[in-house]
């Protein structure tokens, strides 16, 4: 779950109209207008992750606090739990396993945007607010959960942004002459591969709740089974939308 | 010996932290606080070059002198360099050593080759602004012909590797040449487990999100750090590679400058100095039965310093985190990635937290990284409401302060820590240089205890880790003695 509860602001004075925030968006919610050649935000797209700000050479862009909060999450009990798992499991995660580590998000919530129609690393993270805190660490995982449904991955902006390139290897893929090779200096392809196979067969449950986070403590503000992204004023009572 | 508290490291202006105005006290000022040189725990730590009555002329002199040992004549007089560093190197003993032997290995590059076009890439962690605030607060803008901060986010460049593509950042490999610079502080063991931690920054401080991600999500806590060295031995790195230059680095502070065209073999007198000085101050922090951490540093949560140590090792303090038989640490993020629902295990191999570890004041301490998982596993007590308010608006810790208590002053939340633990033992993470600032109940256990920690560690423990990783502790000679052999 994000609780988003910043957003950029553009000094127009300073933009240079350079792309570069619209390069580093993991959302693709910045681009720039042809005529003005200024930096342009679409807000409803925006998950707070500050790429832009920080990237911005001209320091034209500052993050503010929203009026409102905004939380997103995909509840993984809006389709059949056991399609979840099997495309969790399909590539190499547990369903329950945390796969973005700022959003504290698990790998059953990327499959449930993907299974209602995601397509994209973009689209999945407007929607469930994985990749909105560093933007980097939770690459991969989308990446493997699209290609485990059988989705190819074709770089945002027709290959302009930097958003994501593309999967790199993973420990099944590591070939037997090169774990041959360096045995001896500590690295345990093997014995990880076996770890990770042992906690992607785990058992899963599916949430009783809309609860994504660690703890119990972290919760979803009461919302309707359905609601997929909503408006909450002072992060704790929603007025429900759906995310269009 | 205890002596009296040493000064904590001053706070840091910074896009990433608080008004250093509202660190109003420090942990070192509470009272019945004192401090212990690592030193006077065990008296065979390496002597220290910096800090030391020379200043920091003494790093300069020293990374003259084992620079010129190392063969530059791949640099032609109109070539480009890039000296790749990693802001990591900023947070050790204020970050002078650091810039010092960067700006000497630019003298020297441009003194030896003729070459005047040498440049420097700093990579980052995941706060892309803070190479910057670096680059400006130790002028190396001025010195270098071009100093920008690179991010895991900008434009990428595939390398080709033995294991498939993976990524780097563009402006990392913009030139000629590159020269790898570093330190050898052991800092996230938890990630690179000592395998290969010299090499490490290609897989990270250069790499792209593509690389870091499949490094922390792809490969397996002790194989992830193979992509540093499948980046490092490509051919379109090794095309680039001239020589590695380290900050030298033990508990007590920078021991040596160590420069050579073989990475491996520097790599090799790396994880050996580490094991052998960190490891004593890793398991004589790990016999602890019950304390208190404080957090009073400008880094990240996991970042701040104690002795040399992260509080990232701490967490993991009880269960030798050098042993690489053991599969996960207590922290990191295979660890945290297999926590299911409930706090629910997804596998038996979790050895769960440092238990010693009762409660956890942050006093002053970064935003800028992942740091939910502190707060969801340790009782937390953040002082003043406006750092609870700037974790509260991280995007990468949206989450810590829903775990987190918030206490308007340092001396109540130290009162109340100690109160509901039932504990006297306090342990401070404010990068005391060469030392520890600790409660004196803390500070006659661990001098109790440091006889026999060293005994264990050099008879048994050293050993045991030196063999898991294929190495000799010999290959420590060359840079204890500091006699390198001339480049051919």
């Amino acid at each position: 779950m994000r609780i988003v509860n910043t957003v950029p602001v553009l000094d127009e004075s300073k933009c240079i109209g350079c792309v570069i925030c619209s390069s580093v968006c993991p959302t693709l919610a910045w681009s720039v207008d042809r005529k003005t050649k200024l930096a342009v935000l679409d807000e409803p797209r925006c998950f707070g992750c500050v790429n832009c700000e920080s990237r911005c050479p001209t320091y034209a862009i500052k993050m503010v606090a929203r009026r409102e909060d905004r939380f997103l999450y995909v509840d993984p009990r809006l389709v059949d739990y056991a399609e979840v798992e099997a495309l969790c499991r399909k590539a190499r995660f547990h369903p329950e396993q945390v796969v973005c580590f700022c959003t504290s998000s698990r790998a059953e919530e990327i499959a449930a945007a993907i299974l209602t129609g995601s397509r994209t690393p973009e689209e999945i993270s407007a929607r469930t607010g994985i990749r909105s805190g560093c933007t980097i660490e939770c690459s991969q995982p989308l990446l493997r959960m699209l290609e485990a449904a059988g989705i190819p991955h074709r770089p945002a902006l027709g290959g302009k942004g930097w958003q994501i390139y593309g999967r790199v290897p993973t420990a099944w893929e590591i070939p037997e002459s090169v774990k041959k090779k360096y045995a001896d200096r500590g690295f345990h392809f093997d014995q990880d591969i076996a770890l990770m196979e042992e906690v992607i067969a785990a058992p899963a449950e599916p949430p009783a709740d809309a609860s994504a986070g660690h703890s119990p403590i972290r919760r979803l503000p009461e919302a309707a089974p359905e609601t997929l992204d909503f408006t909450a004023s002072n992060g704790t009572s929603p007025a429900g939308s759906r995310q269009q | 010996m205890k002596r009296a508290p040493i000064p904590p490291r001053e706070p840091r202006v910074s896009s990433y932290s608080v008004d250093p105005a509202l660190i109003r006290k420090r942990g070192a000022q509470l009272d019945g606080i004192c401090s212990l040189e690592i030193r006077d725990l065990f008296p065979d730590q390496p002597e220290v070059i910096y800090p030391s009555s020379k200043g920091i002329a003494a790093v300069r002199e020293e990374t003259l002198r084992q620079m010129s040992r190392v063969d530059l004549s791949r640099i032609k007089p109109g070539d480009s360099v890039n000296v790749l560093g990693s802001r990591h190197g900023f947070t050790l003993l204020g970050g002078e050593p650091y810039a010092e032997m960067l700006r000497a290995i630019r003298d020297a590059v441009t003194e030896r080759t003729g070459c005047r076009r040498v440049n420097l890439r700093m990579g980052q962690g995941l706060r892309y602004r803070e190479g910057e605030e670096y680059i400006r607060a130790f002028k190396l803008d001025s010195c270098f012909s071009n100093a920008i901060a690179i991010a895991p986010i900008d434009k990428g460049i595939p390398i080709p590797t033995e294991i498939g593509t993976l990524y780097g950042i563009s402006k990392a490999y913009d030139a000629d040449w590159i020269i790898h610079t570093h330190n050898s502080d052991v800092r996230e063991i938890h990630f690179h487990r000592m395998v290969d931690r010299a090499v490490k920054p290609f897989g990270m401080s250069y790499a792209r999100l593509e690389t870091r991600s499949g490094y922390h999500q792809n490969l397996g806590p002790r194989a992830a750090n193979f992509i540093a060295r499948a980046i490092f031995d490509s051919d379109f790195v090794q095309s680039k590679y001239v020589c590695s230059a380290f900050l030298m680095v033990a508990p007590a502070g920078i021991v040596a400058v160590d420069c050579d065209n073989d990475l491996y073999a520097l790599n090799d007198r790396v994880v050996v100095a580490g094991m052998k000085y960190y490891g004593k101050v890793v398991t004589i922090l790990g016999s602890i039965d019950s304390c208190i951490a404080m957090l009073d540093f400008p880094a990240p949560v996991p970042y701040v310093f104690a002795g040399g140590l992260i509080y990232g090792n701490f967490l993991g303090a009880g269960h030798d985190l050098f042993d690489i038989e053991k599969p996960l640490p207590s922290y990191t993020f295979y660890t945290e990635a297999y926590y299911g629902r409930g706090e629910r295990h997804l596998t038996s191999r979790i050895p769960g937290i440092n238990p010693a570890l009762k409660m956890t004041i942050h006093n002053y301490a970064m935003i800028g990284y992942p740091s939910e998982f502190f707060a969801a596993k340790v009782p937390t007590v953040v002082v003043g409401r406006e750092q609870a308010d700037l974790f509260r608006h991280d995007p990468q810790s949206t989450g810590y302060m829903n775990h987190a208590l918030v206490a308007d002053d340092l001396a109540t939340a130290a009162e109340f820590a100690r109160r509901v633990t039932g504990t006297d033992k306090l342990l401070i993470f404010d990068g005391a240089a060469g030392g520890f600032n600790v409660s004196e109940p803390l500070a006659d256990y661990l001098l109790k205890v440091a006889p026999e920690v060293s005994r264990k560690v050099d008879e048994e423990l050293l050993p045991r880790w030196l063999r898991q990783r294929g190495m000799e502790a010999s290959v420590l000679a060359a840079w204890r003695t500091r006699k390198y052999p001339q480049a051919a």
